[in-house]
């Protein structure tokens, strides 16, 4: 079947075998958006988190065919040129080691900002995990947004 | 500046070759070479010499490149070693594009041969090399510039930021401009380094290359890698280790099923070589795949023990052997269960604690433990028959790749090989072998079109090569006034060597012992043992590995010594130090973690030292909450000496990182089997703390600053935070409890949802 969604504001047409095909891998094999990243499979990780309609959601369960008509942004579309104020505070704060969780922690805290959430408050609404141990500069990032 | 996205740039290696040679006369190139470092080699028995592993590159267009082999994983060795390049060219660092280098077995220049990203090595081994390359490039340039000026006094020019001043006219010439002449020139013996009182960017915290890419999606790992035509395979295995395939099942229509097996090299423990002990099902994207390789029915025969494969089953083995094991003879097969003495003499250590005041006798054991790399293994390789082989790795080893690839495809010239070493979401050990690589290697020969492979996280999980499960029996006897009289320790752990196929010598498995070898403390008469487990799970390197499980040990049984002698932890261990290295660390974690003074109501510390990779380290951990079920981990206090620190604010994220990996570890870190089959396949029953469970961190280096003296070993810093945070953790949690935690994990059963 053939669908369209709203991808980080544009329309994006996929053809996928049935709609229970998660968002994580559409976006990820049928758009080439490789910036979501595939962690657990299971809700638990965060590393495939994106924004549905502004809110963090993870799209390793979510059924593409419930993307439909919702806009959904990733971490590609997050801002033009790296200029979202997480992502400014990301570098100056020299967050990511691997990297690999990186996109769905940006996205969880792009969500929180956008929900009201600053500061030090953002923290309470992230979960995401990293097998890094980049916690501390990450907290320290969210600190000054 | 960036370390190029594989998918960004053409084949490195060719253009780059082409770039080198074709083109000597619009720049300068440098050819040198990194030692290589394995963990089975060592660092002593890396090859020197004639092979070139690194380039360095000044163009007439002022660029400069640096082109290294390592893997980057998160460590920031390509910046450290572009720091250390720019240092001693006196260039500015964000001039320095630093390229991932892919090997190759062409032998006309060959770049980034090798180099093994593991056991912290990038920058403590490459450092004074680096830093020589470095000289003698600039005094090439400098040359060129005193031909120029006809003007043969070198104290007549000076040298910054990439421009070569001659001071009696005036006159100045970029590098790129001296590129050219330079070439033409011979590299001198020996060059004259920067003094370390005009360091700008040693020693100092320097941001690295790669964050840029790494919070914009734009960094490219293995899993990221996407091919025109591309299609996708999903492994899976039998879920048995050593358990094969019965029968080959019939392919869902419009999928390939192709089944992979054990090749020679990546073989481990039950997974012996020629095993079928996988199937891969190839179709259009990962998901439809993956559902079909979910389904799919398939009949596989379970290795004839597999009865025997089970965590109980490990322990009695091992406890058995903490009693009775058969000792090394030379020319003796010495198989598993062989008992090797790694220092010390048995008789006199017992006697010496037969005759003590006060014996301790304790057993400690760890279990298995998972990688679990944030990315699953996956690899990508176009092959075309006859004509080329590319592959694309999140690989700690690009050399090995290439081997494999030799191996299982003879009929391709050297030059038709190609390996790319891309960004990794983690490697922490696992990523340096390369049983995923063969795997995909073997489906493309039968696929004929690119295909990227990937595992599952659940075959992640349980086909893992694992962290050695460890069982410790140590003893120790003490004099009325506390002092120690004799030592006695045994370790009975699976051969990480051994399943390599390394003949282990009279002392065993170095990965066995490390950590619990030429310990600092006078401890009067002392044994070390060591005794391969006949636990054939496949086991292998893990972020600080033996280090991890000795340390946990030994400094849990320097803890219950000290409470025995009715001493403070902290000043018992500085009692039977005398190397001012360790105790000046012992100090500086007491003093940062504020140990002599009373902690908070409700607050209780333990301390623990220890070693791995030339660097010392000490951990304060600090718990509060204590109750019957659990504890906050309120605080953890780091201190290092790693003799020279080229990023300190690198370092600190490496320490924290080690030590977050070091506490999942202790907390929750366990795999367990039954019938061979691994038991936790996901997160869920593999937790791992989360945002708000981080302790606050407090590191601090020393000795603080450092001199640059070539005469001392660098040491690493990328697993050091790892072994000494179990057993800082235990002896924090007996302060609180009185009771002694020697068996990790702390919580078997823990489990995780969203
Ligand atoms: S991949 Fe979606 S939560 Fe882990
Ligand atoms: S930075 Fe590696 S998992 Fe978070």
């Amino acid at each position: 079947m053939t669908l369209t969604l709203n991808v980080n504001g544009k329309p994006s047409t996929v053809t996928v075998s049935d709609g229970s095909m998660p968002l994580l891998w559409v976006l990820r094999d049928l758009l080439g958006l490789t910036g979501t990243k595939y962690g657990c499979g299971i809700e638990i990780c965060g590393a495939c988190t994106v924004l549905v309609d502004g809110q963090p959601e993870k799209s390793c369960d979510m059924d593409v065919s419930s993307a439909v008509g919702r806009r959904i942004v990733t971490i590609e579309g997050l801002s033009a040129n790296s200029s979202h104020p997480a992502q400014v505070a990301w570098i100056a704060n020299q967050v990511p080691q691997c990297g690999y969780c990186q996109s769905g922690m940006l996205m969880s805290v792009a969500g929180a900002m956008q929900a009201g959430h600053h500061g030090a408050s953002i923290m309470g609404e992230v979960n995401n995990l990293c097998v890094c141990g980049t916690y501390p500069r990450i907290k320290a990032a969210c600190s000054k947004l | 500046m960036n370390i190029p996205n594989p998918l960004n740039r053409p084949s490195m290696e060719q253009s780059s070759r082409r770039a080198f040679l074709g083109t000597a006369t619009s720049g300068l190139t440098l050819a040198f070479f990194l030692p290589e470092v394995s963990r089975i080699d060592e660092l002593n028995a890396a090859p020197v010499g004639t092979t070139v592993n690194a380039w360095l590159q000044i163009g007439a267009d002022e660029s400069i490149t640096l082109t290294v082999g390592s893997s980057e994983m998160g460590q920031g060795s390509f910046s450290g070693l572009a720091q250390v390049l720019a240092e001693d060219l006196m260039v500015d660092y964000a001039k320095v594009q630093t390229v991932q280098g892919g090997p190759t077995l062409a032998t006309i220049a060959p770049i980034g041969t090798s180099i093994n990203t593991v056991g912290s090595s990038v920058i403590r081994t490459n450092f004074w090399k680096m830093r020589d390359a470095a000289a003698g490039a600039r005094e090439m340039l400098v040359q060129a510039a005193m031909q120029l000026a006809g003007d043969a006094v070198r104290t007549n020019f000076t040298v910054a930021n990439g421009v070569v001043a001659h001071k009696p006219d005036a006159k100045t010439w970029t590098y790129g401009a001296l590129a050219a002449a330079a070439s033409k020139l011979a590299m001198p013996a020996s060059a004259p380094l920067v003094p370390d009182t005009q360091f700008r960017l040693i020693g100092k915290t320097m941001p690295r290359f790669d964050i840029p890419h790494k919070v914009n999606g734009s960094a490219v790992y293995g899993i990221d890698v996407r091919l025109p035509n591309m299609v996708y395979a999903v492994i899976k295995h039998a879920p048995s280790f050593g358990g094969t395939l019965a029968k080959a099942p019939a392919a869902p229509s419009g999928y390939m099923v192709i089944p992979t097996k054990v090749v020679a090299g990546t073989n481990r423990g039950l997974e012996a070589v020629g095993n079928v002990n996988a199937v891969a099902v190839v179709g259009p994207n990962t998901w439809d795949t993956w559902q079909r390789a979910r389904s799919l029915n398939v009949t596989w025969n379970l290795p004839a023990n597999a009865a025997s494969l089970n965590t109980a089953q490990f322990l009695a083995d091992a406890q058995a052997l903490a009693k009775n094991a058969t000792p090394y003879a030379a020319g003796a097969p010495n198989g598993p269960g062989t008992l090797y003495t790694v220092e010390g003499d048995a008789t006199a250590a017992n006697s010496a604690i037969a005759a003590a005041a006060k014996v301790v006798d304790a057993t400690y054991s760890l279990p298995y433990v998972s990688h679990a790399c944030m990315e699953v293994l996956n690899c990508t390789v176009d092959y075309v028959a006859g004509v080329k082989c590319e592959v694309w790795a999140p690989t700690q080893s690009a050399k090995a790749v290439l081997s494999l690839v030799a191996t299982l495809m003879p009929a391709l010239q050297p030059s038709q090989i190609t390996v790319h070493t891309t960004y990794l979401g983690g490697g922490l050990g696992r990523k340096a072998e390369v049983d995923f690589v063969s795997q995909a290697l073997q489906v493309a020969m039968v696929v004929g079109k690119p295909v990227k492979l990937m595992w599952p996280r659940e075959e992640d999980f349980t086909h893992d090569q694992y962290r050695p499960m460890a069982l410790v029996h140590a003893r120790a006897g003490l004099t009325a006034s506390g002092q120690v009289m004799g030592w006695s320790y045994r370790n009975i752990s699976p051969s990480i060597l051994a399943q390599r196929g390394v003949p282990l010598g009279p002392k065993g498995d170095s990965q066995g012992y490390e950590g619990s070898q030429d310990l600092p403390y006078a401890f009067g008469t002392g044994l070390t043992e060591y005794v391969t487990h006949p636990s054939q799970i496949p086991v292998g390197f893990w972020r600080s590995v033996g280090a991890s499980i000795n340390t946990f040990a030994v400094e849990s049984m320097v803890d219950e010594l000290a409470v025995a002698a009715g001493m403070d932890s902290y000043q018992f261990r500085r009692s039977l130090l005398t190397d001012p290295r360790w105790i000046a660390v012992l100090d500086a974690v007491a003093t940062l973690s504020g140990w002599n003074s009373a902690a908070a109501s409700g607050h209780f510390r333990g301390i623990a030292i220890g070693t791995a990779f030339n660097s010392i380290v000490a951990e304060v951990v600090e718990i509060s909450n204590v109750t019957s079920t659990g504890f906050t981990v309120s605080k953890v206090s780091i201190a290092m000496d790693c003799y020279l620190a080229v990023n300190p604010g690198q370092i600190e994220a490496q320490l924290t990182g080690g030590m977050v990996h070091g506490l999942n570890a202790a907390l929750y870190g366990k795999q367990t089997f039954v019938n061979g089959a691994a038991q936790a396949k996901n997160f869920s029953k593999s937790r791992m703390i989360r945002p708000s469970e981080m302790p606050q961190v407090a590191v601090t280096l020393v000795p603080n600053p450092t001199v640059s003296d070539r005469t001392k070993a660098i040491g690493g810093a990328g697993e050091l935070g790892v072994p000494t945070l179990a057993p800082a953790l235990a002896n924090a949690y007996y302060r609180a409890t009185k009771n002694r935690v020697r068996a990790l994990p702390f919580f078997p059963n823990a489990t995780m949802g969203d």
